[in-house]
């Protein structure tokens, strides 16, 4: 079974500016060229299914309780009302959840891109021998596990451990993402030409220096895109800190927000406003992070 | 050579970076391994509690107990999951919960210590003893001290009773008599809720059964049986069950036509609002109404199945349990709070703020005008506890119960039920 | 014609011995963490589900029984078909809408950059506001557009049908997974060189052409990742599932996901723990069998 997949296209040499449908696209703008017109409309029409839900979710957030059981989704505020956040930002405890959610995520984020840069850089430069292959595999085929086969294992060796705390939740968190990261990783690094290294190790570099001078660096758009999924994983994730953290006080956002999912009573308003709260950090790191994802990875097409 | 970038990246120097999450994981840890317990001579206790609309009423009686002594402290958790807990052998020191088959795990493995040497457990009605014992048991052992019960039945609109000068039934035929009398008004009987599995369970499900059938004996005869549970069996889910099913068929005539696709907050929504005189739901739903119509008069009564009155009974539960694990290090300061909560001013005064009914044999009676209707029952124990909860939450009943409410036929999805509970027994 | 980069050739012969010691130092590590985090547990659960285990206290052994009773156990096969079956139709609605949409949102559209963030924004939604909010849409506005239309299949939730309730997971899940495909296709697509395109378009090729014999084959790496990736996920859907229909009607879209946390926490865990051990082996075979069947396909 081939896993040559190959995600860069024929090389054509040369050492050339990235020549791909964004820069085509810039230089028809700078050239007076029309734009796509009838795309563009009907790209436009389909973000309604996106706007819409997300219309209800803002307008639940700030109304008052009497309004939000009312059962229209779709009227306005009215009265407007605050009080929602009020009630979500001392109910979840929100500046100590939200900085321990930080937190995780962050030391999730950076173990998973460093960690998965390692090992995909060791088993794509070393594909032909059977040990890396395999570790490539065994890896991957650990994506498949289902959660609730390891979960009550971990909370024993977690307990075990004195890992029963947000960093156990980080590296449970990092592991779980080693596989799919590895995957990306290893993907993007098909495209890196092992002539770099050549030429550096020719001028006496080792292989950690040409790892962390030379491809590291090579490496940030994916890099940008395994962290937003590793942060987006780690930020929204509810179960695994609920059975892993022995500490209420050290609890996770997301858990402490279930205390309004309660079957009996609907608090929408405040828990919509919690979420709202809840996906700032996302929204934000998604920006940040996107003018990484889409002008690098462009990278793939240099030689 | 360097590839040229499109467009500059941000610098962020790597280590700034690593050094940053360094100091975050530090921080963590510190705050992870600080050591519990404060000054000397001060025990601390995890005392878990996670019925959300109950959390700030307790934050004050924890309050109050701070102020009647100073050796015991108690710390509140409401998001700990018990099973992981008990799995790390580091379980809260005081758990109050609800006391359904969630329970059963920690009751049945000998998980909770013995509190028969407690006072308090002396005080406990008698009549809830059963109760107890029917959900889960470890024998010899009182595992848990019943706090609160609710009591549910059918919620009803007394104004609108009271204009079409009808009294609460007490017979099936009554029932119908008052169904039929509000359609012919252009009012829905009942308004159902069957998009949420769980309110057919506990209501339609739960009050049919409980209505015709003796709950416990049952489940325990069934019990008996083992693996062998299926229509030649002595008692079985296909023998006994047809009738309230039947009667489930039945009652679902007299429904809202859009049920199918109303959920809880849409009943409790219509309900305030007057669109149905009455609602299967109970008394947490009180609450939900007084969101919409604050000054509604609600009243109840158990659901009348058969025509004589005397099966009239009431569906329980236990809504709060005590209890104390075995392997607390604190059983001492747990029961010095435990006593605290059960003083009957502070445990009478949390029932009646809670549309709930006591656990002791002193208990007074209810003064809620919503909950009169089925004081009596409850003095004279005539109550059960819902079959959907003695029900391992391994075989999906509510959502086999809705499938009845939907209109399928009962005996293949009754048959399925015995199918699962022959496998369950298999298994164990 | 395929012409093989440069990073393919086979370069054995001149690797030196001596580098082979930091990249064993680089994925050694790893690998142990790993295993201790994540096969060791994994071990430790598939050996449960020989027990009558509850996660702690007393069990005993009682070998193949909990697996014997998961074959005839009518709602865990039904499960399996449902959840099989979704995440089949899924897969397609997710890959075939995500690609078209990224080829869209890298043509030369007006506010490109607006465009995108919309439509990757769904991402950091969190599953339980969508389950409510298409809930909502799904059972009351869906219903009252169509009557107002006279659309009469529609009329009735869809929720409420148990035939036509998985329509409405569909179209939930392909709502939260489409953002993230895209971002993996954009990414595929801004990798192509556009002179690929314009020498075809000096052959004469079409547009339709272009999409079908150029972008789609040098596309075809990230197309295997996310229909493999995308697949296992929809095999676990477990959050929106609940939230629309908490696998109702009746058992009609209860999915293993589900059966398998239902039983976790309340006492039916070594249960649940073959079932989720059965279901990893099918979930690795199905991936395996996708991989065969694109094998030599998914290169260049």
């Amino acid at each position: 079974m081939t896993s040559q997949i190959s995600l860069a296209p024929p090389s054509t040499g040369g050492e050339r500016m990235p020549v791909n449908a964004d820069s085509v696209a810039a230089r028809a703008r700078t050239r007076g060229e029309r734009f796509n017109w009838p795309v563009t409309i009907a790209l436009l029409v389909g973000t309604l299914a996106v706007l819409i839900p997300l219309y209800v979710t803002l307008t639940m957030a700030f109304k008052t309780t009497a309004q939000a059981v009312d059962g229209n989704a779709f009227s306005l505020p009215a009265p407007f009302s605050v009080d929602g956040f009020v009630q979500a930002w001392t109910l979840t405890d929100f500046p100590r959840s939200f900085a321990i959610s930080i937190g995780v995520s962050v030391i999730s984020v950076v173990g998973t891109i460093i960690l998965s840069a390692f090992a995909a850089f060791a088993i794509s430069r070393n594909w032909n021998r059977r040990f890396f292959r395999w570790s490539f595999y065994y890896l991957l085929a650990a994506i498949f596990l289902p959660f609730p086969v390891l979960a009550l294992s971990q909370v024993k060796l977690t307990g075990l451990l004195h890992l029963d705390n947000p960093i156990g939740v980080a590296i449970l968190h990092i592991m779980f993402q080693l596989g799919f990261s590895v995957l990306l990783f290893t993907a993007f690094l098909r495209s890196i030409p092992e002539e770099l290294e050549e030429s550096a190790r020719l001028d006496g570099a080792s292989t950690a220096q040409v790892f962390w001078q030379l491809i590291f660096p090579l490496l940030a758009p994916m890099s940008a895109t395994v962290g937003i999924f590793a942060f987006l994983v780690s930020w929204n994730d509810f179960v695994m800190p609920s059975l892993i953290t022995s500490n209420p006080a050290l609890q996770t956002l997301p858990v402490l927000q279930q205390i309004f999912q309660t079957q009996f009573s609907n608090n929408y308003n405040v828990s919509f406003a919690s979420y709202l709260m809840a996906m700032a950090p996302a929204i934000i790191v998604y920006l940040f992070t996107q003018r990484w994802v889409m002008s690098g990875v462009t990278q793939g097409a240099i030689k | 050579m360097h590839p040229q970038r499109s467009t500059p990246l941000p610098t962020l120097s790597r280590r700034s970076f690593l050094v940053g999450a360094g100091a975050l994981g530090a921080g963590l840890t510190l705050a992870g391994c600080a050591a519990p317990g404060g000054a000397a001579g001060v025990t601390e206790i995890s005392f878990y509690v996670s019925k959300p609309e109950v959390i700030g009423y307790f934050d004050t009686l924890i309050a109050q107990f701070h102020k009647t002594q100073s050796t015991v402290r108690v710390i509140r958790d409401s998001t700990s999951n018990m099973s992981a807990d008990f799995v790390r052998n580091r379980p809260p020191d005081l758990g109050c919960w609800n006391y359904n088959f969630s329970m059963v795990q920690f009751v049945e493995r000998g998980a909770l210590s013995d509190l028969s040497d407690m006072s308090e457990a002396d005080r406990i009605n008698p009549d809830i003893k059963p109760l107890l014992a029917a959900t889960a048991d470890y024998p010899g052992r009182t595992s848990v001290i019943p706090y609160s019960l609710t009591a549910a039945s059918v919620l009803y609109n007394r104004d609108l009773f009271d204009q079409h000068g009808l009294a609460v039934p007490t017979t099936w035929d009554e029932l119908v008599r008052v169904c039929e009398i509000f359609l012919a008004a252009g009012i829905s009987p009942f308004f159902n809720t069957y998009k949420d599995t769980w309110t057919v369970a506990q209501g339609l499900f739960d009050y049919t059964v409980g209505g015709m059938l003796d709950v416990s004996a049952f489940f325990s005869n069934l019990k008996t049986e083992g693996t062998a549970v299926d229509a030649s069996s002595a008692v079985s889910f296909q023998k006994n069950f047809e009738e309230p099913m039947t009667r489930v068929g039945e009652l679902a005539k007299y429904a809202n036509h859009n049920a199918a696709s109303r959920g809880y907050g849409d009943g409790n929504l219509a309900f305030a609002q007057g669109k149905a005189a009455m609602y299967l739901q109970g008394p947490w739903a009180l609450n939900e109404f007084a969101k919409t119509n604050p000054t509604m008069k609600v009243g109840t009564f158990p659901l009348p199945v058969t025509n004589d009155p005397g099966d009239l009974k009431v569906r329980v539960n236990v809504d709060l349990a005590l209890w104390i694990p075995e392997v607390s290090t604190k059983k001492d300061a747990a029961r010095q709070f435990l006593s605290f909560l059960m003083q009957p001013e502070i445990q009478n005064k949390y029932n009646a703020d809670n549309n709930a009914f006591g656990t002791t044999k002193d208990a007074p009676p209810t003064t809620n005008p919503a909950l009169i209707g089925m004081q009596q029952y409850y003095d004279d124990a005539a109550f059960y506890l819902g079959a959907s909860q003695l029900i391992p939450s391994g075989i999906p009943v509510a959502n086999y119960a809705q499938s009845i409410a939907l209109g399928s036929s009962p005996i293949p999805v009754l048959k399925q039920i015995d199918g699962d509970w022959a496998r369950l027994a298999l298994r164990s | 014609m395929a012409v093989v980069p440069p990073s393919q050739v086979n370069r054995r012969v001149h690797k030196p011995q001596r580098v082979g010691a930091t990249y064993y130092a680089f994925l050694l590590p790893v690998l142990v963490l790993f295993s201790l985090a994540i096969t060791l547990p994994a071990i430790m659960g598939i050996f449960y589900s020989f027990t009558n285990s509850v996660g702690f206290g007393d069990y005993s052994f009682i070998g193949v029984i909990n697996y014997i009773a998961l074959f005839s156990d009518p709602t865990i096969l039904g499960a399996y078909g449902f959840t099989i079956g979704f995440a089949l139709v899924t897969v397609a609605v997710v890959n075939v809408a995500a690609f078209l949409l990224a080829i869209g949102l890298t043509a030369r559209i007006r506010g490109k950059v607006a465009l995108r963030a919309l439509y990757v924004l769904p991402m950091v939604v969190s599953g339980i506001v969508i389950a409510y909010v298409f809930n909502f849409l799904f059972s009351n506005s869906l219903p009252e557009l169509a009557s107002a239309l006279g659309i009469a299949p529609l009329e009735q939730s869809l929720l409420a049908n148990p035939d036509l309730a998985w329509i409405a997971i569909v179209i939930v899940t392909a709502w939260q997974a489409i953002p993230s495909t895209i971002l993996i296709y954009i990414a595929g697509i801004l990798a192509i060189p556009s002179d690929v395109y314009e020498a075809a378009a000096l052959d004469g090729a079409s547009g339709a052409r272009q999409l079908w014999s150029i972008t789609v084959p040098l596309t075809a790496g990230y197309i295997l990742i996310n229909v493999i990736i995308g697949f296992k996920n929809f095999l676990n859907s477990y959050d929106i599932i609940v939230g629309l229909t908490n696998g109702g009607p009746g058992t009609s879209t209860t999915s293993i996901a589900m059966s398998i946390f239902n039983g976790f926490t309340n006492g039916d865990y070594s249960y649940q723990m073959a079932n989720a051990t059965i279901f990893f082996f099918i979930a690795i075979a199905i991936a395996l069998l996708q991989l065969r069947v694109t094998r030599g396909k998914a290169s260049v």
